[in-house]
């Protein structure tokens, strides 16, 4: 929660937490607190010592706003001029409409049944029907392409592994994947205490309890090469979270020296540090979670991308090593 | 006065206002404002900048009878309140579970508007980047209008048809009103902001999704027709990242793909390491070989 407001931050929230308590006829102070992100106290002085002194010119206290605040409950009244909500602006329709179309995408799946448990009204999966009605009306509002304007893919990844998943993370059964980890190009088999799948910005993740590792894991669905549900309660029940990618404090640092024109590496790998010297090359320090991982970096990149040093038991060599173990395919 | 109270008066006075007010008329009925003219017009003018990055659509007009003619502002409350969406309480619902749902980065200031963030029993599914230059863009494709911005170094003007999230990225696909033509887009590379413009002219047509299009088959130019081979242990992932593909006895698949860009292809290739080999054309497998050659 925001601690501290700005006056215009407090004036939008006022601007819909007026209209929204007049349409009630009254609010509980915590909840419009909750719903509009206020600070109690904050919110308590605003309407008391501010809203209440809002009006028009004479000042007359007939065009002054009424608040009242009893039993921790909110009245308000004679706000005319800000009794009704103020517009969506097309930004904001905007990003209500990909919420929704999002929400849809994974509607278009079976993951919603057009008949739907208890468990998945509970959890909202049967959300598509009336929410495709409000994101009609939305689109009404923002114009004749709203239809097609905007599409969200939240993930690439089977949808029977994804199905298989949630199923086991609502009934707390444990699968066992076969894994494939990109970084160390291993195939690996895997008992897992599944928590949660979601999806983090365009790719599914499964974070769950490894009884391989020990420890809590976050894999990406789209590489686990076969999911089977074992049946068996999980043993480890985990708070939800799970973070994408987190670089080991242990793992070795390798430096680079990158071409200008690969400056994109820095935008879309994890760096530690990056420097461009005088020749216009880049000096890049990254965190090596596994050998193969900078073996296709810099097998793409080409040789003009070099290793300046690197941490045991990183090989300098690495690079024209994994180029020879892959020619000696073309050679047979 | 509080400058919270002055907004908001400053709100209610625009709202009442019958006619356009000048800034001197808002001033003696707002009150709250410094004296000094200058610092006057400067607290202003911030008042009437923070209002309106609200939201609130102040106009300008003239002021009737004034010559020199003085600017003069107001808010007419059809404009305020805008269409009203008249949502049923289980589409509200619906819609604020969706937010719940997949959370897009950055503030939600339409939540508020619809009544805030109702419950937060639903565990979050999905988050998506998001930014103000999306949202102007989808916008522009709902309401069919024109935008402005700069895509690699190059000013453009676009009608945007759709944007598309895939694979962690957002394209806009539109007519490019500078190249007479349609095109497809990377949206973290436009730079700076997107300017909206006029009504779009040209017909939504489509240009590939970006769904379906691969590194290696954006560019211009004949295409290649290569055929790979993929190791049994990568064979999952083929078949499900290329759809289509032909088995080979030892488990492994092979893969038939059509190249237009051949360094998006090399890095395709070479992100399996020594689980895949260019079987045909020449071209390209000797392409390979001179580069993987090059390291030594």
């Amino acid at each position: 929660m925001n601690p501290r407001l700005t006056a215009p931050q407090r004036m939008a929230r006022l601007l819909a937490v007026i209209p929204w308590v007049v349409e009630r006829g009254g609010a509980p102070i915590d909840e419009i607190a909750r719903r509009f992100d206020y600070p109690r106290s904050q919110l308590v002085a605003d309407l008391t010592e501010v809203v209440l002194f809002v009006g028009v010119h004479p000042f007359t206290p007939d065009s002054l706003i009424e608040v009242d605040i009893t039993d921790d409950r909110v009245q308000i009244h004679y706000a005319d001029w800000f009794s009704r909500p103020l517009r969506l602006t097309p930004e904001e329709g905007a990003r209500l409409l990909t919420a929704g179309r999002s929400v849809l995408s994974l509607s278009d799946s079976d993951t919603i049944s057009d008949h739907p448990t208890d468990a998945e009204i509970d959890d909202g999966r049967d959300a598509a029907g009336p929410l495709l009605r409000a994101l009609t009306k939305l689109g009404m509002a923002l114009g004749d392409g709203a239809d097609h304007a905007v599409e969200v893919r939240l993930g690439d990844a089977p949808e029977a592994t994804l199905q298989t998943l949630r199923t086991a993370v609502a009934d707390r059964t444990q699968v066992e994947l076969a894994y494939y980890t990109y970084g160390r190009d291993e195939l690996t088999t895997r008992t897992i205490d599944p928590a949660r799948v979601f999806s983090d910005h365009g790719h599914w993740y499964l974070h769950g309890w490894c009884h391989r590792a020990g420890a809590e894991r976050v894999f990406r669905v789209d590489r686990i090469r076969e999911v089977r549900s074992t049946g068996e309660p999980v043993e480890h029940e985990l708070a939800g979270g799970g973070v994408a990618f987190a670089a080991d404090g242990d793992d070795p640092r390798v430096e680079l020296r990158l071409p200008a024109d690969a400056a994109w590496v820095v935008e879309q790998y994890p760096t530690e540090s990056t420097e461009i010297r005088d020749d216009g090359t880049l000096a890049v320090t990254m965190a090596v979670t596994a050998v193969p991982w900078l073996e296709r970096l810099l097998l793409r990149l080409g040789p003009t991308a070099e290793i300046v040093a690197a941490d045991e038991p990183l090989s300098p060599d690495l690079v024209s090593e994994a180029a020879d173990r892959i020619l000696s395919r073309y050679r047979q | 006065m509080e400058k919270l109270e002055r907004l908001l008066n400053l709100a209610a006075a625009l709202l009442d206002a019958e006619r356009a007010l000048t800034a001197d008329e808002l001033r003696d009925r707002v009150g709250g404002y410094p004296d000094a003219k200058a610092a006057f017009r400067r607290s202003f003018e911030r008042d009437k900048d923070d209002l309106r990055a609200m939201g609130l659509p102040i106009r300008v007009e003239p002021v009737a009878g004034t010559d020199p003619p003085i600017d003069g502002y107001r808010m007419r409350r059809s404009d305020y309140s805008g269409t009203e969406l008249r949502l049923e309480p289980d589409e509200l619902a619906a819609l604020h579970l969706a937010t719940n749902l997949v959370r897009l980065d950055g503030d939600d200031s339409g939540l508020l508007k619809l009544g805030g963030r109702a419950g937060d029993h639903a565990d979050e599914v999905g988050r998506v980047p998001f930014d103000d230059a999306l949202a102007v863009l989808i916008a522009a494709a709902a309401d069919r209008r024109a935008v402005t911005f700069t895509y690699k170094e190059t000013r453009r003007t676009v009608e945007p048809w759709r944007l598309s999230f895939s694979r962690g990225h957002w394209y806009l696909a539109g007519w490019d009103r500078t190249r007479d033509d349609g095109r497809l887009y990377r949206v973290d590379r436009i730079s700076g902001t997107v300017e909206p413009g006029d009504a779009a002219i040209h017909e939504i047509g489509s240009v590939s999704d970006p769904v379906d299009l691969r590194g290696w088959q954006l560019g211009d130019g004949d295409p290649l027709v290569a055929r790979v081979a993929i190791d049994a242990v990568q064979a999952a992932h083929a078949r499900h990242l290329l759809g289509d593909v032909v088995e080979a006895p030892d488990g492994g698949v092979v893969a038939e793909l059509e190249v237009r860009n051949r360094e998006a292809f090399r890095s395709f290739v070479l992100s399996f390491l020594d689980h895949a080999e260019i079987l045909e054309p020449p071209e390209l497998r000797d392409s390979m070989i001179e580069w993987l050659e090059s390291f030594r």
